[in-house]
């Protein structure tokens, strides 16, 4: 081995703490960039191969009748290339414990060949026409523990039916499953997809010879035009009862499952290029000072004959191997960790052609990333080596000049400081760079630190502002038809209700020039105490007795605001179009809907006193009294959905963790190599100090006074920088669906400093043994290491 | 006795802009250094005699004159020659022996025989200065004396032409400051190396064989020694 080398590798084993530090910082962004960016690709790969094998729908449509041969004239629109109607309805499915709510979505299939979201049959087989046989979606069945031969009892208009599952399936349309967009998350024991054979849904829902949903897809030159085609269709449609018509990128799945790898992506890149920034920063400082202390060494290596790109080299080796230690290590480490990853996004999502297998090709991409940052920023800190001559390196080095600080300025205020404490403030002074960098590596970590305190207050503020402000009901019941107003009162009589009240929640399309949503409008009484609107700011308003109130997302994708007018169509065949106020817009985070008053509602459907659901007050659990009453499709408890979330608490408490000790691992590399840099730098200084009576732990409270004033200083400039980040991704986050509150409780801010803290005193506490290990008598003798 | 000569410098100067001050440290230096030959440089501190010898050395550049090897300009080298010059030409010993404190004394000599072609036999060059059963210490684990023959010995086992020695004993005692002479000496001979000495340690000027002193830059008076003493002799 070359002595150059051997002098390197004895370099890093006296700076273990060091290297080592560096090497963590490097792995922890290798291994995010490789698990997540090589997930993030295959699951792109894997989610649209899957759809092409499985002939992916690009346009769903909701309507309430339409007749088969009228969904084949739907082919004469140019770009569509085939359509299907079907028959989707959500019912309530018997199961053993009555007190448990199990709501299934039944789908029809058509069972012919070549059909649109074809059924991927993972085990068994689909449903056989004649038979009641059923497929059941591959989340439902693990969630409910299904075999086949089971048999699964659908509750439909008030007949219970008995179908035996005969298959476990995937379908492109759910992926990600979610019953609807209040849901968010899924509930596979609660909730899920079970296909049927077509003429069973038909005679079991009244549907011979018709359908309420269809699925179109476009040929292959027209996919740009999916919007103009799903426009056309929805003209056309309009006298079926179009209640939504849904292009591929609004599709629920879809777009959680776009999103889902598109946050991979932004994850992957941001914290990959934080992490290789901080590690180049600290490695460039560290070099740059290594190289500053080896300024004789230097000059007799280049006495010796070495030319400037071995002596380069031989520092550049230093950074080099931070990166290929972190690298190779980063790599293996990647692999469980991917493994990991790739096994809960199994769980959740239902990709079949996702194996989540190893690439190869990242291993490489990684390696490259990371020497290339790492090589990068060894030239640069140890560039100073070229202009090192080797008879100056010879001379002493001239001292720093120093001069006053402007603090000095205030003669009452410096004259009032203690030695030690002018000390400190004098040699922050003389090393600005550095002590900007310091205070801004603290204010990443606080920032990267309160990132997941905020994420972890996150569900508690959503579920407070949504259903404790907002929606204030326990259960909101959805009835299968319109029934009058007064079959409320019977609701009363079946079980323990302390306040009902009516509501009517139709599909309105609400349009605002060209801009158009197709939304569930609710109409509930005007002194409701089911709901508690409230504005952006927080003001609480009530609903206006003429006029309509949008919840925040909508009124953002219609481009409207208060006081604007806005056409409302009703969905239903034979209503006229109507034009109504926005009086208000209001926050809601789960789902986008529109409210207004009940008695309103009835004068746009020109009908009185009925009601599509109902909305509870109640202490009692009322699933087992009302789940078998006739016309109640659905009910909804807001404990369920609580619990639900629950349920992913390990989940979401496990991924807050990782990114605290990212933050960790960002303070403690910044932290520890800056004081070591610092130590190192002042030996000479200390040593005086030491030999005018310092003792070892007066030395060490001078380094620790430093740091904690860098620590006080970067908090501070943490704060708006963890604001702006826990800003930014809420804003990034949020989606047609939901969005997150903005609301960061002060606990955040405390916690996070704190936990800042203790990253910055381990860090501290690691130093003190290189303080106390100094030899100062040494330091004192010694000229070159 | 032109094919004699080893190194030459003609008209040598070295001027240094000290902000509005220019600092002349070497005005118009000739000199001529033998094939063979042990020479002292001697002149107290600020006479010019390391920057003198840097520039000997392809260490620094002079503002003005010519230094030549063997006949041939070293003057003009680029990086790269002047590096080539260093390495195959010139053995350096520095005052304070700016050894590698990560490297043994055997290492710290193979750092610089790694870049030679026709580098000496290692352990051989340690035997001749002592080291013999020392070479697998580090520099922490030895004595000034001790580092001191390791720096000889990595100028020495170089096999270059000259050794250019800058105030070897000034970090020393009397006792191994001699010690370290008689080495030069030896080596002197028995490699049948060039060595040029730097001091301000007149008394060591007795065992040359020619003394150049020096003072304010400028060489006052080139003495040829008829009858060098051993070194053991000296005294200061």
């Amino acid at each position: 081995m070359k002595k150059l080398d051997k002098r390197l590798i004895r370099t890093i084993g006296h700076s273990k703490g060091q290297f080592i530090s560096l090497v963590v910082v490097v792995i922890v962004a290798l291994i995010v960039y490789v698990s997540f960016s090589m997930i993030a690709e295959q699951m792109y790969n894997s989610i649209f191969q899957y759809y092409r094998e499985t002939n992916f729908a690009h346009i769903f449509v909701d309507v309430s009748r339409i007749p088969g041969n009228s969904v084949d004239e739907l082919l004469e629109i140019e770009g569509v290339d085939q359509v299907q109607g079907r028959i989707i309805f959500d019912v309530p499915l018997r199961v053993e414990d009555p007190n448990e709510k199990v709501n299934a979505r039944i789908i029809s299939d058509p069972g012919t060949e070549d059909q649109i979201n074809s059924l991927f049959i993972l085990e068994g087989e689909g449903p056989s026409p004649g038979t009641r046989t059923t497929a059941v979606l591959k989340q439902f069945f693990v969630g409910r523990d299904m075999k086949f031969g089971d048999t699964i009892r659908p509750y439909i208009g008030g007949t219970e039916y008995s179908l035996q599952v005969v298959g476990e399936v995937g379908s492109p349309e759910y992926i990600y499953l979610m019953e609807n967009e209040q849901t968010l998350l899924p509930d596979e024991k609660g909730f899920g997809v079970i296909y049927v054979p077509e003429e069973f849904a038909q005679s079991a829902f009244g549907f011979q010879g018709s359908y309420n949903n269809i699925v179109v897809t476009v040929d292959e030159g027209h996919e740009n035009r999916v919007d103009i085609i799903a426009d056309e269709i929805e003209d056309r449609l309009d006298r079926f009862g179009v209640r939504s018509v849904i292009t591929r990128e609004n599709h629920m799945s879809h777009s959680v499952m776009i999103q889902e790898v598109d946050s991979l992506e932004m994850m992957s890149t941001s914290i990959t290029i934080m992490f290789l920034f901080v590690a180049a920063v600290i490695i460039s400082i560290m070099l740059s000072r290594i190289v500053r202390k080896d300024r004789i060494a230097i000059g007799v290596l280049k006495g010796l004959g070495y030319d400037n790109k071995q002596i380069l080299m031989h520092y550049v080796k230093y950074s080099l191997a931070i990166g290929l230690v972190g690298s190779i290590l980063g790599v293996l480490l990647s692999i469980p960790v991917a493994d990991m990853l790739s096994g809960v996004y199994i769980q959740y999502m239902n990709i079949p052609l996702f194996t989540g297998a190893f690439d190869i090709r990242y291993l490489f991409y990684g390696t490259l990333l990371t020497s290339v940052f790492c090589i990068a920023s060894g030239v640069f800190g140890a560039r100073s080596v070229l202009k090192i001559t080797p008879a100056d390196a010879m001379r002493p080095e001239t001292p720093k000049a120093g001069s006053r600080m402007w603090i000095e300025g205030f003669k009452a205020l410096w004259q009032r400081l203690t030695f030690s404490w002018k000390m400190v403030l004098r040699n922050i002074s003389r090393t600005k760079r550095r002590a900007f960098f310091l205070i801004l590596g603290i204010a990443l970590t606080y920032a990267v630190t309160m990132l997941p305190v905020f994420m972890s207050t996150i569900w508690n503020t959503l579920f407070d502002r949504q259903y404790s402000q907002l929606q204030k009901m326990d259960y909101s019941i959805d009835f299968n038809i319109p029934v009058e107003r007064n079959a409320l009162l019977e609701l009363q009589q079946l079980t323990d209700i302390e306040f009902i009240e009516p509501k009517v929640e139709l599909p309105f399309e609400l349009v605002e020039g060209w801009r158009k949503e197709t939304i569930n409008v609710i109409g509930v009484q005007r002194d409701t105490i089911m709901y508690g609107f409230r504005t952006a700011s927080g003001r609480q308003i009530e609903l206006p007795s003429k006029g309509i109130v949008l919840t925040d997302i909508l009124a953002r994708q219609l481009q409207v605001q208060a006081g604007d007018t806005i056409q409302i169509n009703s969905v239903l065949p034979g209503k006229s179009d109507k034009t109504i106020q926005v009086k208000a817009v209001v926050e809601q985070y789960f789902g986008k809907n529109a409210y207004m008053d009940i008695e309103q509602m009835y004068d746009i459907l020109e009908e009185r006193d009925i009601a599509t659901g109902a909305l509870l007050m109640t202490e009692a659990d009322v699933v087992p009294d009302l789940k078998d009453v006739k016309n109640i499709r659905g009910i909804n408890s807001v404990q369920d959905m609580r619990d639900a979330i629950m349920e992913y608490m390990d989940l979401i408490i496990a991924s807050m963790g990782s990114m605290m000790i990212f933050g960790g691992v960002i303070g403690f590399a910044i932290v520890y190599n800056i004081t070591i840099v610092s130590i190192s730098e002042r030996m000479m200084e200390f040593s005086s100090l030491r030999v005018l009576g310092f003792d070892k732990k007066d030395i060490f409270r001078l380094v620790t006074r430093e740091n904690a004033l860098m620590t006080v200083f970067g908090i501070i400039l943490g704060v708006p920088l963890g604001y702006s980040i826990c800003v930014g991704l809420v804003d990034y986050v949020s989606t047609d669906m939901y969005t997150i509150p903005a609301v960061i409780e002060p606990f955040v801010y405390v916690y996070s400093a704190a936990a800042t803290l203790v990253f910055v005193f381990v860090a501290q506490l690691a130093t003190y043994r290189k303080i106390t290990n100094l030899n100062f008598i040494d330091a004192l003798k010694n000229r070159i290491s | 006795m032109s094919e004699n000569i080893l190194l030459k410098a003609e008209n040598l100067s070295k001027i240094y802009q000290m902000g509005e001050v220019t600092v002349a440290a070497v005005k118009n230096v000739d000199i001529e250094i033998v094939k063979g030959e042990f020479a002292v440089i001697l002149g107290p501190s600020g006479s010019g005699k390391s920057t003198l010898l840097n520039i000997l050395g392809g260490m620094d550049q002079p503002s003005e004159g010519n230094v030549m090897m063997n006949g041939e300009s070293i003057i003009g080298f680029n990086d790269k020659k002047l590096t080539a010059y260093r390495r195959d030409k010139v053995g350096f010993v520095f005052q304070f022996y700016n050894l590698m404190g990560t490297l043994t004394a055997r290492e710290n000599v193979e750092l610089a025989t790694e870049l030679c072609k026709d580098a000496l036999d290692i352990d051989e060059v340690l035997e001749t200065v002592g080291l013999g059963d020392r070479k697998d210490h580090f520099p922490s684990q030895m004595s000034g004396g001790e580092q001191q023959r390791v720096a000889i010995a990595r100028a020495v086992a170089k096999n270059a032409d000259l050794l250019l020695c800058d105030e070897p004993t000034g970090a020393l005692d009397f006792e191994t400051g001699i010690k370290i002479l008689a080495l030069l000496r030896d080596i002197n001979k028995k490699y049948k190396k060039t060595v040029v000495i730097i001091t301000h340690n007149v008394p060591i000027g007795d065992m040359a064989d020619r003394v150049i002193k020096m003072r304010s830059g400028e060489i006052i008076e080139i003495k040829e020694n008829e009858n060098p003493i051993d070194p053991e002799r000296i005294v200061w």
